[in-house]
């Protein structure tokens, strides 16, 4: 900032100097800041200041109320994308599902020109596309639609040849089930953007093992480690075949079947019948095609016997050697509980099970009392929805006003409904030594199942249940999958069905359980029929040995040599030495007739 | 003196830029190679997953049961076939037969 210098105007005589001077004061002007000049500039100066900033804010307002951000075509596109997933393997490591990348096409309406020949193109290639819904689409204001998600290499490559502009391919992750129907209510499925649906797919979205998907969060597909099913391929595909066969030999409406490691509580091999493809969108909408297993709840019949009579005996008020009045039939009001293969005589504790006499049952039942019997029941998980990783689960039903009548009758599996892998669960406790261990879909190994697990009877109640087991086997209804060199135990269950409130003995619900080996069990067999009818030869009989039974027979022979077990044909020495000691079944092979 | 140290100066700076210019243009060349190299690889990946679930496919339990029974002339396995390593007979010393007709 310069002073004027008035000295300068005396001393310059000649035009030269006057210019100088004259540019000098110019100059000089240019840096002088005069008060009354300044009032009016600072003005000016706010009101730009002010209208930028109107113009700003207005603009942020504007973005702020704009439905549809503006966004890059690339984020758009990854937004829109199916997210990758890990792959889920069985126990051995084989595949169950797994990402392949495929194109999709998109547009942006914005670059394209002429609408109408966009649509009749891209439907041309396209056939199976929607014409109408395409244009209204493409005449839509987003920047980024659709036009056919995962297409064939065959497909991109035409809609390439088309040339047409803002039409372009993104890869995508596509997921899929080589396996098809096998496993398919463990695994689960996802839907077109790869969000997991149902089964384990499902639950590696709710435990966040699939990619966040998150703009501007690029996961790494590679860090994502595949997750290992505890169920077996082999296996899996062994029990859907037998229960195939038995479904179409007995024309049952439905089948189900499980094989579970009673020592980890891990589902070796799960199946329901009908199925559906995973692969196939909308195969899995029909309600017939529920997981009976885990979704359905029914009335178990006679393997519901196994956890009365555990818990008669836990109680310490029976013994294996006591007898049971089953000469006459229980009479409740209008109630009357009678024996299937009725014997009119006193039975002894092993007699009631391998008769499977309802009534020896019921009395045993009641002679704990109604809250014994309930106490029971909710300690073996029977009464409360039991949770695994499947999200899908269902909710026994249970009387709510439980009665001695209800006691009686639940004795023997009629009355209550729960889910035949929750009544898996039970008897797994009960043969595998007394721990209660939840199942799971992923792999573990037996310590970590102890360390969740809880006892639940003792060590000789549940060697006496092995013992009835397999003195069922060899002298009761479980002679069908008495498979000769797996010393097997089990139990049948037939259980008639309502309808319309009465019991219809033509139309039944069978199980069968059986455990190998029996003496030390380490896996329980479960195979179901909803509606079996009597094979040719069979008599008429529909009952669970004659469906059920056969079909784990098989099932046993076929899976055991898969499960690495080969046939032992010497029986084992002192198979139940605890209840040995007490003077009972030392030899299991002579059991029934004592 | 001066002029040669000037003339080696100037050579030396044009020297260092050409230098610069090209390790500059070799770097992006090697940036791009990278790029490359790293697509190749995805896409040799996606093609390696490609293939994992179509020989998972092509040996999936239902279709090598099928082809077994239409194929093969075979029994289905009986329990008896199996046999513990221990419950096989332990091998017979071995017969030099015909070194026995040479005695």
């Amino acid at each position: 900032m310069a002073k004027p210098q008035p000295s300068l105007e005396k001393v310059a005589g000649d035009g030269r100097a006057r210019f100088l001077a004259a540019v000098r004061r110019g100059v000089s002007e240019l840096f002088v800041s005069r008060a009354d000049k300044s009032g009016a500039r600072i003005a000016q100066i706010a009101i730009i200041v002010g209208l930028a900033y109107l113009g700003i804010g207005g603009k942020l307002v504007n973005y702020g109320l704009s439905r549809e951000p503006p966004q890059t075509l690339k984020g758009a596109a990854d937004q829109a994308a199916s997210g990758a997933r890990p792959d889920l393997t069985d126990r051995n490591g084989r595949i169950l599902a797994t990402d392949v990348k495929t194109m999709s096409v998109f547009a942006e309406p914005k670059r394209i020109i002429d609408k109408d020949e966009a649509v009749e193109l891209l439907t041309a290639v396209l056939p199976d596309v929607d014409a109408k819904e395409l244009r209204e689409r493409l005449t839509s204001k987003k920047g980024f639609v659709w036009v056919k998600r995962q297409v064939t290499p065959k497909e991109q490559q035409e809609i390439f040849h088309l040339g047409l502009p803002g039409v372009g391919f993104f890869p995508e992750n596509k997921r899929v089930y080589p396996n098809g129907p096998v496993g398919a209510h463990v695994i689960g499925y996802v839907d077109t953007d790869n969000v997991g649906i149902a089964g384990m797919e499902k639950y590696l979205d709710e435990n966040s093992l699939t990619d966040p998907h998150i703009v501007g969060f690029a996961p790494d597909p590679n860090a994502m480690k595949p997750v290992k099913l505890s169920i077996d391929l082999d296996i899996t595909h062994a029990l859907r075949d037998e229960l195939l066969i038995g479904m179409d030999k007995y024309r049952a409406k439905a089948a189900g079947g499980a094989v579970l490691d009673v020592n980890t509580g891990e589902v070796i091999a799960l199946e329901s019948l009908p199925d559906y493809d995973p692969n196939e969108p909308g195969d899995m909408r029909d309600k017939e095609k529920i997981n009976r297993l885990n979704v359905g709840v029914y009335e178990m019949g006679s393997t519901f016997k196994a956890i009365s009579i555990s818990m008669a005996l836990e109680s310490g008020k029976f013994n294996l050697g006591s007898r049971v009045d089953a000469r006459e039939s229980l009479r409740f009001g209008r109630h009357n509980i009678h024996d299937f293969h009725a014997t009119h005589r006193v039975l002894t504790v092993p007699e009631v099970f391998t008769h499977s006499s309802n009534i020896g049952t019921a009395r045993m039942a009641l002679a704990l009392g109604v809250e014994a019997h309930q106490t029971y029941l909710r300690k073996m998980g029977q009464l409360d929805r039991m949770k695994t990783e499947l999200p899908e689960s269902a909710e026994p039903l249970w009387p709510k006003h439980w009665t001695e009548v209800n006691t009686a009758t639940i004795a023997f599996g009629q009355g209550i409904n729960v889910a035949p892998l929750q009544a898996m669960m039970a008897v797994g406790a009960l043969v595998n030594g007394g721990h209660m261990i939840v199942p799971t879909f992923l792999v573990r190994d037996q310590s970590t199942a102890m360390i969740g697990s809880h006892r639940v009877v003792s060590e000789q109640t549940s060697e006496s249940m092995r013992y009835l087991l397999r003195s069922n086997a060899t002298h009761g209804s479980a002679s069908f999958a008495n498979i000769d060199g797996y010393y097997v135990g089990g139990k049948t269950g037939t259980a008639d069905k309502l309808f319309h409130g009465h019991y219809d003995n033509s139309q039944v619900f069978t199980t069968f359980m059986a455990i190998t080996p029996a003496n030390k069990p380490k896996y329980l067999y479960l195979v179901l029929y909803d509606q079996p009818q009597a094979a040719p030869g069979d008599g008429g009989y529909h009952t669970a040995a004659y469906n059920s039974g056969r079909v784990a027979g098989s099932l046993i022979r076929r899976v055991e040599p898969l499960l690495g077990e080969a046939p032992t044909y010497v029986f084992p020495q002192n198979p139940f030495p605890l209840i040995a000691r007490l003077g009972y079944g030392a030899d299991a092979e002579k059991v029934g007739k004592e | 003196m001066w002029r040669i140290l000037h003339i080696l100066a100037i050579g030396a700076l044009l020297a260092s830029a050409a230098y610069v210019y090209s390790a500059k243009y070799q770097t992006i060349y090697a940036e791009e190679q990278v790029v490359k190299t790293r697509h190749l690889i995805a896409k040799e990946r996606d093609s390696i997953n490609v293939l994992r679930a179509e020989y998972a496919h092509l040996t999936r339990p239902e279709r090598l049961q099928q082809l077994a029974d239409g194929a093969l002339q075979m029994q289905a396995l009986a329990l008896n076939q199996i046999v513990k390593p221990e419950s096989l007979p332990s091998p017979v010393a071995k017969v030099d037969s015909i070194g026995r007709t040479l005695e």
